[in-house]
């Protein structure tokens, strides 16, 4: 969980050799430009290997497509050609790979074996739930994580502190699934005179009501699966922001602030918190290209009808063009939500673009 | 500190009210209307029949369209369905089906014609053949005739009243040009079935509504709801706390979790599979060339024997399956289908007995080492043979440890080797790189699949395709007695034939049947009133592949039961636990602001 400073290297780097930026004054000058255009192009070219990896990968997975396809019922030598055929299995590997790669530029990422719909439209119809679940969950457990950890951080060694960390790390070694199912029984089928009142099961009821009712039967569905969420991701917020604060609060400008006399509250918010920020807007920005491939555990879960229990299907088939559809799909989305990372880091820090 | 306390306890009173206030005011709008929910664990592929294969779509499928025949309910011998009555010809080839006065749900008459297209659009379009291609492999012609419907076969086939296909619509069906990428998502759909289906929203749930015009009466419940679990831990949750009614094809563990529940009957009943050992004993293609690194002490059927001596079904049985199955003495058909069931008594028996294994390998010259494990008679290779399981399935673990623990009583190491389900199905069925493997198949009420996967064209053709063998085996004893059941028409002379066939395999022992899992399942006793398993005297519910039990089933008017259910609840239940989601989620974001506004006044201060 620490890559996020990692990946901000590079971007130090390059900066420190780039000229003629003059900080703040300049936000988007020509250095800023080719900076964007180089990190542009490494993503380019990595998703470019994706594409050329993907096609690779999952044919050296073992097992033969077409048998799979059978799952133990009989076919007929015929049958078995036929599907051959119709999934192009039947090609010379080179032919099958170019046609795999103009098919991925034609954003075409071919049939899903189970389903026998075009993976892109099976994507379509999961990767709405999933960024409402994962988005949502990401606002709340970045808010709480940033928020305490600024508090635990200022107050560093007070009890607030050590409780807030504790617990924090305690919900984040917790297994997703453990914490999931104790949440399901005790808010969703109720404990002893405690009744269930969450649902735990899909994005909405059976007999959703319409209008307003049905944002609320939504919001209703999204408590556990969402609660599952924050509680087991917010700790690597919390504990980067608290780092980071921390480090910000023995610097001398702070120091400075307080000996001029600034209230305490206002050298924390107008001070201390922006450029502790910094490294917590990086790990967010990661983190945005994960939540695309959603949570698989939580999604398992709670059956939210998501991109990860589509790639939970996938596997358990195994549906090759499936998984290799969401596979793409996922991975582009970390290398540009990266990319952006990195240039965001690059607006945000005058010091790196200035130094 | 005391704050956040304070915090958490307001929000703990606030959903206990909210949890009391709901059960008072579950009142639904659709009072009165009979709905049972059954949970399901496994995802629909397709909900177009020609292309549909997974066990829960082909069910939904049998609750929607009615097919030739029918199992029926207390022998499970085919019955009239779709077809009224049937003749066929001297020599088997040509069988006459009349099919049926009925309407299909949209009001057009069900003739012949549309049975003739269904039949004639596998045989001829690629795609429809997906599903049951070879169910009509044998079908030289089908031809429609007012309300006859007459197959001619290209060779004698007595399972032909056992037909798994489905019979569509030809008007609502012919104009899908692009079968193979058709979903059949068309609602309400048109159906000849018990029921029709009116809403699928994919993984989630599936809406069925009772067809008035069914032939055999409309069904006494208004809908029939599939709801979706992607894990069975949920779908338990999910009966217990009301969300479903029902619930089939449970795994021990979830079906113990259900214990204790006064709300839910524990359905536990003879199953429908059988488990069995399968044995490389000498793999070959369909060309008798030899393939595949089996032990080549497989190759003897006297050390197969004495693996099926060493074996301790009983204690498989209690201590792998807790109890939840019946050992298996004979064949690969399970009790349930009494008909064809064989069980091996007297001196075919073969009995748990250590000391004759051991005699048995003694006498064929394996002799024991100083370290216990036995040679082959020639010295050259020791008896340690692999046991293929799959990685997903842990009961399996269970059984490969007490497998290693009775063979080791007869000189011989078992070393498990645990493969993905593709894997698995290459190794132990085309490539032959196993020596001894699990296996095990859901039977139909007509035994000849199963039969079939044990004949010589099913093992895998010399480039290596797979034609679906089980060990490969390839005998011209049961080859012959497979061909005269075909033609054997008269059921009775044809269960002797099927007999002597599960006979040479528990005697030649290429697989060992080990137990037959029983089939368990749940429901919900305030909701279910009343439902008639198939076979009708303690049968099977969800898992039965008719649509009896759910036609046959009552339940409770919503307004009295669904206890808090909010899945299948009604709107005011889903609203309530709407507003306590909301209010959870918008409260946590409220009290991050106000915490941070009430710290910031605690600084000035």
């Amino acid at each position: 969980m620490t890559t996020p400073l990692e990946s901000a290297e590079p971007a130090v780097a390059q900066a420190a050799g780039s000229s003629g930026s003059t900080g703040e004054d300049r936000p988007a000058g020509r250095g800023t430009l080719r900076y964007v255009a180089s990190k542009a192009g490494g993503a380019v070219l990595s998703i470019a290997m994706v594409i050329v990896g993907t096609f690779f990968v999952f044919r050296l997975l073992p097992g033969d497509p077409v048998r799979n396809l059978a799952q133990g019922r009989r076919m007929t030598p015929e049958q078995l050609d036929l599907e051959r055929r119709r999934l192009g299995l039947d090609k010379p590997m080179l032919e099958q790979f170019f046609d795999f790669v103009g098919q991925t530029l034609r954003f075409d990422l071919g049939t899903s074996y189970e389903y026998k719909r075009p993976v892109l439209d099976l994507i379509g119809e999961r990767i709405g739930a999933t960024l409402l679940l994962t988005g949502t969950g990401l606002v709340i457990a970045v808010s709480l994580g940033i928020w305490q950890g600024t508090r635990a951080g200022w107050r560093h060694g007070s009890r607030f502190d050590r409780v807030s960390t504790g617990v924090s790390l305690l919900l984040w070694s917790v297994p997703t699934f453990w914490l999931g199912l104790l949440l399901m029984m005790t808010f969703g089928v109720g404990i002893g005179p405690i009744p269930g009142i969450l649902p735990f099961r899909g994005i909405e009821s059976v007999d959703a009501p319409d209008g307003f009712g049905y944002l609320l039967d939504v919001a209703a569905h999204m408590a556990l699966p969402c609660l599952t969420l924050v509680a087991v991701v917010y700790a690597q917020y919390l504990l980067v922001m608290r780092s980071s604060l921390l480090e910000e609060v023995s610097q001398d400008y702070v120091n400075v602030a307080r000996a001029k006399g600034l209230r305490d509250d206002e050298v924390r918010r107008r001070h201390a918190v922006p450029n502790a920020l910094l490294p917590t807007v990086t790990l967010v920005f990661m983190r945005i290209g994960f939540i695309v491939g959603g949570a698989v555990t939580v999604e398992y879960i709670f059956t939210w009808p998501g991109l990860g229990q589509l790639f939970y299907e996938a596997i358990k088939v195994p549906d090759f063009t499936l998984m290799q559809g969401t596979f793409m799909l996922i991975t582009m989305s970390v290398i540009i939500m990266n990319t952006l990372a990195d240039v965001v880091y690059h607006v945000l820090d005058p010091r790196v673009r200035s130094a | 500190m005391r704050k956040w306390f304070a915090r958490l306890a307001v929000l703990g009173v606030a959903l206990l009210v909210a949890g009391q206030g709901q059960v008072a005011l579950a009142q639904e709008p659709g009072a009165g209307k009979k709905v049972l929910r059954v949970g399901a664990t496994q995802a629909v592929d397709s909900m177009n029949p020609f292309l549909a294969v997974r066990i829960v779509s082909t069910q939904v499928h049998r609750w929607m369209y009615g097919f030739l025949t029918v199992p029926d309910s207390k022998t499970l011998q085919p019955s009239p369905d779709l077809a009224e009555s049937w003749t066929a010809s001297d020599d088997g080839l040509t069988w006459t089906f009349k099919i049926r006065q009925t309407n299909w749900s949209d009001g057009k008459p069900v003739t012949a014609e549309d049975a003739a297209w269904t039949f004639n659009k596998i045989m001829t379009d690629d795609a429809a053949k997906t599903a049951n291609g070879p169910a009509v492999e044998n079908f030289e012609s089908v031809t429609a005739n007012g309300q006859d419907l007459v197959i001619k076969l290209k060779a004698p086939q007595a399972s032909m009243l056992d037909n798994p296909i489905p019979i569509m619509p030809k008007h609502a069906w012919e104009g899908v040009t692009d079968l193979a990428n058709f979903d059949g998502d068309k609602y309400p759909s048109v159906s000849s079935g018990p029921y029709i289906a009116t809403e699928h929203k994919k993984d989630q749930y599936i809406k069925l509504k009772a067809n008035p015009s069914y032939w055999r009466g409309a069904p006494k419940i208004d809908e029939l709801q599939v709801i979706f679990y992607d894990n069975p831990q949920a779908a338990i949750a999910g009966l217990k706390k009301g969300d479903i009614d029902l619930i089939g094809r449970l795994n021990p563990p979830e079906f113990e979790a259900m214990k204790g529940d006064p709300n839910i009957e524990q359905w536990d009943t003879q199953g429908r599979r059988a488990a069995y050992l399968q044995i490389n004993h000498g793999a070959t293609t369909t060309d008798n060339k030899p393939v595949g690194d089996g032990h080549p002490a497989l190759k003897d059927v006297k050390v197969r024997q004495a693996l099926h001596h060493a074996i301790d079904k009983q204690k498989l049985v209690d201590e792998v399956w807790g109890g939840l199955a019946r050992p298996a003495d004979g064949s690969i058909v399970p009790p349930m289908f009494k008909d064809f069931f064989w069980e091996a008594t007297g001196d075919t028996k073969v009995t748990h007995d250590v000391a004759k294994a051991n005699q048995i390998l003694d006498d064929a010259g394996y002799k024991k080492g100083s370290d216990g494990v036995r040679t082959m008679p020639d010295g050259k290779r020791k008896l340690e043979f692999r046991f293929t399981i799959h990685t997903d399935t842990p009961i399996e673990d269970k059984l490969a440890e007490y497998l290693a623990g009775f063979f080791k009583e007869i000189g011989i190491t078992l070393t498990t080797v645990k493969l993905d389900s593709s894997k698995f199905s290459d190794e132990t069925g085309v490539a032959a790189t196993f020596d001894i493997a699990i296996s095990g198949w859901s039977v139909n009420p007509d035994p000849e699949e199963i039969l079939a996967t044990h004949l010589c064209s099913r093992r895998p053709t010399p480039a290596g395709e797979g034609g679906g063998t089980e060990s490969f085996y390839c005998d011209p004893t049961f080859e012959k007695l497979y061909q005269e059941q075909l033609k054997e028409l008269d059921r009775t002379k044809r269960a002797g034939i099927i007999k002597q066939m599960l006979e040479r395999l528990y005697t030649d022992a290429p697989v060992i049947a080990i137990y037959y899992p029983n089939n368990l399942e749940g429901y919900r006793k305030d909701r279910v009133t009343a439902i008639t398993p198939i076979p009708e005297e303690k049968g099977l519910l969800y898992g039965g592949s008719s649509y009896w039990p759910f036609y046959t089933v009552d339940v409770a008017a919503s307004s009295t039961g669904g206890s808090g259910g909010t899945d299948g609840g009604g709107s005011n239940t889903g609203l309530i636990a709407g507003v306590v989601g909301g209010v959870v989620v918008l409260g946590l974001a409220a009290f991050l602001l106000t915490r941070r506004r009430r710290s910031a006044a605690d600084d000035r201060e």
